[in-house]
């Protein structure tokens, strides 16, 4: 933990409305500001890698080497409201390989949809500036939490959080990085707005993020999670689902219903096959589990 | 049928502490997880009583496993069949090109030889994206393979597609001249194997009159009780037996050959030498029929007569490609590569098994000669014991091992490479196994095993042929 907190305004001040390229060519921080690395994490991908991801992306290593120095990502300086498209940004999301059927079973009570909602609607209009440097708020927003404790269960929490965080800058898609600045605000309102009714599990942050930045983004902008009341429902359920909680007043098959029935993912006929080759992908490997599990059937001969 | 076939109790799966080498999966009762009415589920009152027999035999060894065919009645019927032929390969690219694996290149994709190869690697890297989206996965049984590298495949076998190959067995013994029909009084099939850990097993054949069969582990320490193993097999008689050639070989001990009369002997997984065969037909006097096939494929091809396999006629289609995958001059050497269709949850088209052979022509039917591949290497232990490869792959998987290339000198040494896992779990298994120090030596890439396909298993110390 920080010795003093910092004010969250002056982490916003020095954060949003810097870009990342500003940052990397050494933009000076405000006096008092925690020292911060000048450029991207050296596990950025490339600057190639602001095209389509492979398949097999997985998640960016630990940004603990934030910290030294490495070359500058140049896919920032280009116009942030390009980017990869939405199924590069799946792939990512499928690289994960989250299980809902075990989101779901995971799920605990949480703040109501509606609450989440209202939050995202009072989001701070540089959040959603295409250049937000996304990775300098996600430091200082998880800093005084994390910090001062290295090496803690916390502490690998909020690196396991800065690398989604990076990999969505590193996409170079103006969508992941503004969803992922939507949920650090998410994360981070409490100090202007108070307390949510129910405290968000800390444990499963790096995969909601993960979940807005590369799953709901890749459908939906950002811009209408704040903007648009049906949307911003969705973006609410959606960041409640994979934060591991269900929506307060809701059981399990409502919070299911209501998801489903939002889902622009499963609405998008481009990309639902897409989705549909991942569940396949997951509901195989769980059938072949189990199978395992459950015991072979006879067989004849050597094959 | 639980009430009549009488399950058998077992202990949980919990690897012997008092052996070095146990595996869990390997204790008694360590996979079992259905009742008997979801194994048989057509099982009558007379097919339970002969089940009961074979279990509780006083000679029975200590069976590691339960399982059973799990066919309905409509099933039963079904699989006795073999799938229809006419017109199976287009129907089988039309199901491949909505492959998930294919299908951002399906335009592409028209007659069989404009379709890429596909390797074993590729079923690693994700073997759903070769499962049909609208596949009945409810039909889906586990198989696992290690095949040439090594490294474990799950694959997703079907339940009705693992029973029809009984009914395989059967023709290829009718087309022998020899009557298989199901005798109460008789085990019907056999399938033995020899090493020191194995699933063992009894079941009833649903659709073949409910019949006896077994998996049967001939290694001696299955078989505390002097003459058990012989008793239990002399006892049972199994009509048909199914092995490969390192535990057909315990077939030849005198007391076995002198009381068993199998109708036929099938030989799979590695090559059988023609000295073991000609034994193998003087000693039971029956065909003798060497099956290659690989766990992804299914049954490929049959020598009844150490002569070429003869392809089989069911859903399969040969090739024999070179290395940049195009199909090599009649008879000339290269990669057998075979697209199947008996599988339907893993329609495979082209896929390149890692064995060499030459495609010809048998009486107007196309085989495989000089089919290389399935070597059945043994190892020497300095006291003379022969020690089977299976035996060291199962310790090589256990250790995490992906590929491995194990070679033993003529003066007996042993060096392993491997690639991934634990070098020191391996070494202290391999030494254990093998009773002989064991240089291991870690390497990154299934490349640096070799070039080509790596020889898992070579040794060269006198007397393991």
């Amino acid at each position: 933990m920080a010795d003093a907190k910092v004010p969250f305004w002056r982490r916003l001040a020095e954060a949003a409305g810097l870009t990342d390229g500003q940052l990397s060519s050494g933009i000076p921080m405000t006096p008092g500001a925690p020292p911060t690395p000048p450029s991207p994490s050296p596990a950025s991908p490339p600057p190639s890698a602001a095209g389509p991801a492979p398949a097999a992306a997985r998640p960016a290593p630990s940004p603990r080497a934030a910290t030294s120095a490495a070359p500058p990502a140049q896919a920032d300086d280009e116009s942030l409201a390009s980017g990869p498209g939405g199924e590069a940004l799946l792939e990512l999301w499928f690289a994960r390989a989250e299980d809902d059927l075990v989101a779901w079973r995971q799920c605990l009570p949480g703040p109501s949809a509606a609450e989440i909602g209202t939050r995202l609607s009072l989001v701070p209009k540089t959040f959603l500036d295409d250049d937000v440097a996304v990775l300098r708020l996600a430091e200082h927003i998880l800093e005084p939490e994390y910090g001062a404790a290295p090496d803690t269960s916390a502490d690998r929490h909020a690196r396991e959080i800065l690398a989604v965080v990076d990999q969505a800058r590193a996409t170079g898609s103006s969508a992941a990085r503004r969803a992922a600045a939507l949920v650090l605000w998410l994360w981070a309102s409490d100090d202007l707005h108070g307390p949510l009714s129910v405290p968000l599990r800390p444990v499963l942050r790096d995969r909601a993020m993960a979940a807005m930045a590369f799953r709901l983004a890749a459908v939906v902008d950002p811009a209408e999670w704040v903007s648009d009341a049906v949307h911003r429902d969705e973006a609410a359920r959606t960041f409640l689902f994979w934060s591991g909680h269900l929506p307060a007043g809701e059981d399990e098959a409502a919070a299911r219903s209501l998801l489903s029935m939002r889902d622009s993912l499963l609405q998008n006929a481009a990309l639902a096959q897409t989705l549909a080759d991942h569940e396949h992908r997951l509901e195989v490997t769980r059938r072949l589990q189990a199978a395992r599990a459950r015991e072979a059937a006879a067989r004849y001969s050597h094959e | 049928m639980s009430d009549r076939a009488d399950n058998v109790v077992t202990a949980p799966a919990v690897a012997d502490p008092d052996d070095p080498l146990a595996l869990a999966e390997y204790a008694p009762g360590g996979a079992v997880a259905l009742t008997d009415a979801e194994r048989w589920p057509t099982l009558d009152t007379a097919g339970a009583e002969r089940l009961r027999r074979v279990r509780h035999h006083p000679l029975a060894p200590a069976w590691v496993h339960q399982t059973g065919d799990r066919l309905s009645a409509d099933a039963v019927h079904r699989v006795q069949q073999p799938l229809p032929l006419p017109g199976w390969l287009d129907e089988h690219l039309a199901t491949a090109r909505r492959l998930p694996a294919y299908r951002r290149q399906a335009d592409r994709l028209r007659d069989l030889a404009s379709w890429p190869t596909l390797t074993r690697d590729d079923l690693l890297d994700d073997i759903s994206a070769f499962v049909p989206l609208d596949a009945d996965l409810g039909r889906l049984i586990e198989g696992s393979s290690s095949g040439t590298t090594g490294r474990a495949l799950q694959i997703p076998d079907d339940v009705e597609e693992v029973a029809r190959t009984f009914h395989l067995l059967v023709r290829l013994v009718t087309e022998q001249g020899i009557d298989w029909q199901p005798d109460p009084d008789r085990m019907a099939l056999a399938y033995v194997v020899h090493q020191r850990q194995a699933f063992t097993y009894t079941s009833s054949i649903s659709s073949f009159g409910q019949a006896t069969m077994a998996r049967l582990n001939l290694h001696p320490s299955q078989w505390p009780h002097a003459g058990q193993r012989t008793g239990f097999l002399l006892a049972q008689q199994p009509q048909v037996i199914t092995g490969n050639p390192t535990s057909l070989a315990e077939l030849l001990q005198p007391e076995l050959v002198a009381g068993l009369r199998p109708l036929a002997l099938f030989s799979g997984a590695m090559a059988l030498s023609l000295p073991l065969r000609r034994d193998l037909e003087q000693a039971y006097a029956c065909p003798v029929i060497d099956v290659y096939g690989l766990h992804e494929t299914r049954p490929i091809a049959a020598s009844v007569d150490g002569g070429p396999f003869v392809i089989l006629d069911r859903r399969l289609h040969v090739e024999v490609l070179d290395d940049a995958g195009t199909p090599v001059p009649a008879g000339e050497r290269g990669e057998i590569t075979v697209t199947a269709g008996e599988n339907p949850l893993l329609p495979l088209v082209r896929y390149r098994t890692g064995d060499f052979g030459r495609l010809v022509h048998v009486a107007g039917r196309p085989a495989l000669a000089d089919l290389e591949g399935r070597e059945a290497t043994r190892f020497v232990a300095p006291a003379g014991t022969l020690v089977p490869c299976v035996d060291l792959t199962q310790h090589l998987q256990a250790g995490g091992a992906r590929g491995w290339s194990v070679h033993q000198a003529a003066d007996g040494a042993v060096a392993a490479t491997v690639v991934g896992g634990d070098s020191g779990q391996i070494r202290a298994a391999l030494e254990q196994l093998l009773s002989r120090p064991v240089a291991v030596t870690a390497v990154a890439t299934l490349l640096e095993l070799g070039e080509g396909k790596p020889r898992r298993y070579r040794s060269d110390a006198p007397g393991v042929l």
